[in-house]
């Protein structure tokens, strides 16, 4: 019986001292937020023409088509010949999504403020004036997509200008 | 004499010259764009129109350069969509359409929000055409419903929509129209055209176009402008049943 009890207690010993191994956090494919300050936002610029990267709304006005690329900026493509429509710029428009065009003047969104761009040479569109805090801060809480893992904001960081995929452990927000 | 019409030729060209100079100051009196059936601007006579998710902002843009925040209106919570016709503004929201009459430009006033959510819902993108408005009714996302479907209004009174048609689609987003052909982006199915020269039964015209995930179009100059989700699709709609791929542009 003593045998038994200590044989018994023995290996509850052996068996308590025997930890599982830690869990690993594995890395997981998720939305970082990328900060910037609102004069980086503001910042405007007229490129030459790229690849669009996330296809957004379209506008025609005249011999053009402008397309914007989802908070990024508005790409301008000239289809004088209809046959062959060509992009010619890009403009740069941090948190950009929306545009309308009367007479020569485009209006668009550039985070929370109206902008207006002179565009008689629609290639080369140029900024004339800012009308601010007039639209509610877009892209702040989430990234545009859903069933997605994603680092939570921190608004003390800044503004938030984009979303980057990166592998990281635990994130620790989800939609 | 040919001095006089000499100096009466200088005279008009020095005319025109005045007349091009576009400062920013100068009244705006030019031609509008056309965004698709998405947009969140709009801009209807000499006003812009601007929806975010709780409110309808109106910019004065008469003064092209120079716009001016006229207007904040509260309509209601998660608004979508925006679409003038003639002196009303369509505005979606979650569960139902707000009509608002544009007749004072500056101060949108509310007509009609007395709608039933199975008739308008928010993710509906809509296009009027005379008496007649289509709209596309998607079941995933937000949005609800048992199955998408094109829908088909009658708004000769336009505070009280009727649909009067519905006809089953894969998973619709953005249409247009250009004259009796409508076109509907079905991520699913492709581009799909009906037939609407009689707007209450539209038909299905049997042509199969899957260059792409289409969004959104806007048939403009004879070319039908394909938002897709890579970029852009132009197809020749000179015969409008008969779409012909121009060119991708991603």
């Amino acid at each position: 019986m003593r045998k038994l009890i200590c044989i018994f207690f023995t290996a509850l010993i052996l068996f308590s001292c025997d930890p599982k191994p830690a869990e690993i956090p594995v890395p997981m494919e998720t939305y970082v937020p990328v900060y910037a300050s609102m004069s980086d936002v503001q910042q405007i610029s007229v490129e030459p023409e790229k690849a669009t990267i996330n296809a957004g709304k379209i506008y025609a006005y005249q011999n053009y088509i402008f397309q914007n690329d989802l908070y990024s900026g508005i790409h301008i493509i000239d289809n004088s010949d209809q046959h062959n429509p060509v992009k010619v710029a890009f403009l740069s428009l941090p948190l950009n999504t929306e545009m309308s065009i009367k007479g020569n003047y485009l209006y668009a969104n550039n985070y929370t403020d109206l902008v207006v761009f002179d565009v008689t040479n629609p290639a080369r569109p140029k900024f004339i004036k800012r009308v601010a805090g007039v639209f509610p801060p877009a892209n702040q809480e989430y990234p545009p997509y859903t069933n997605i893992y994603f680092k939570c904001v921190d608004k003390s960081k800044g503004i938030v200008v984009r979303w980057e995929k990166q592998n990281i452990p635990t994130p620790n927000c989800r939609r | 004499m040919k001095k006089s019409i000499f100096y009466l030729l200088l005279v008009s060209l020095f005319l025109c010259q005045c007349q091009k100079d576009s400062s920013s100051l100068s009244k705006n009196s030019g031609s509008v764009g056309q965004g698709g059936s998405l947009a969140r601007f709009a801009i209807t006579g000499n006003y812009l129109y601007s929806v975010d998710e709780n409110q309808l902002k109106v910019f004065d843009i008469s003064n092209g350069g120079d716009p001016v925040l006229k207007n904040t209106e509260d309509i209601g919570f998660e608004i979508e969509t925006l679409f003038p016709f003639k002196d009303k503004l369509f505005i979606g929201s979650a569960t139902q359409v707000y009509i608002y009459s544009i007749e004072d430009p500056a101060k949108p006033k509310l007509l009609s929000s007395a709608i039933s959510p199975d008739v308008m819902r928010r993710c509906d993108p809509v296009v009027a055409k005379d008496s007649v408005a289509f709209a596309t009714l998607r079941t995933n996302g937000p949005c609800g419903g048992t199955q998408s479907v094109l829908a088909v209004y009658n708004i000769k009174d336009i505070t009280n929509p009727l649909q009067v048609a519905t006809y089953p689609v894969g998973e619709p987003y953005g249409l247009g129209y250009e004259d009796d052909v409508l076109y509907v982006c079905d991520k699913q199915r492709g581009l799909l055209l009906f037939d609407i020269s009689h707007p209450y039964q539209p038909t299905l015209i049997n042509i199969s176009i899957n260059d792409g995930s289409y969004v959104d179009v806007i048939p403009y100059q004879n070319t039908l402008i394909c938002w897709t989700t890579t970029g852009l699709i132009l197809y020749d709609i000179t015969n409008n049943r008969n779409p012909q791929l121009i060119k991708t542009v991603n």
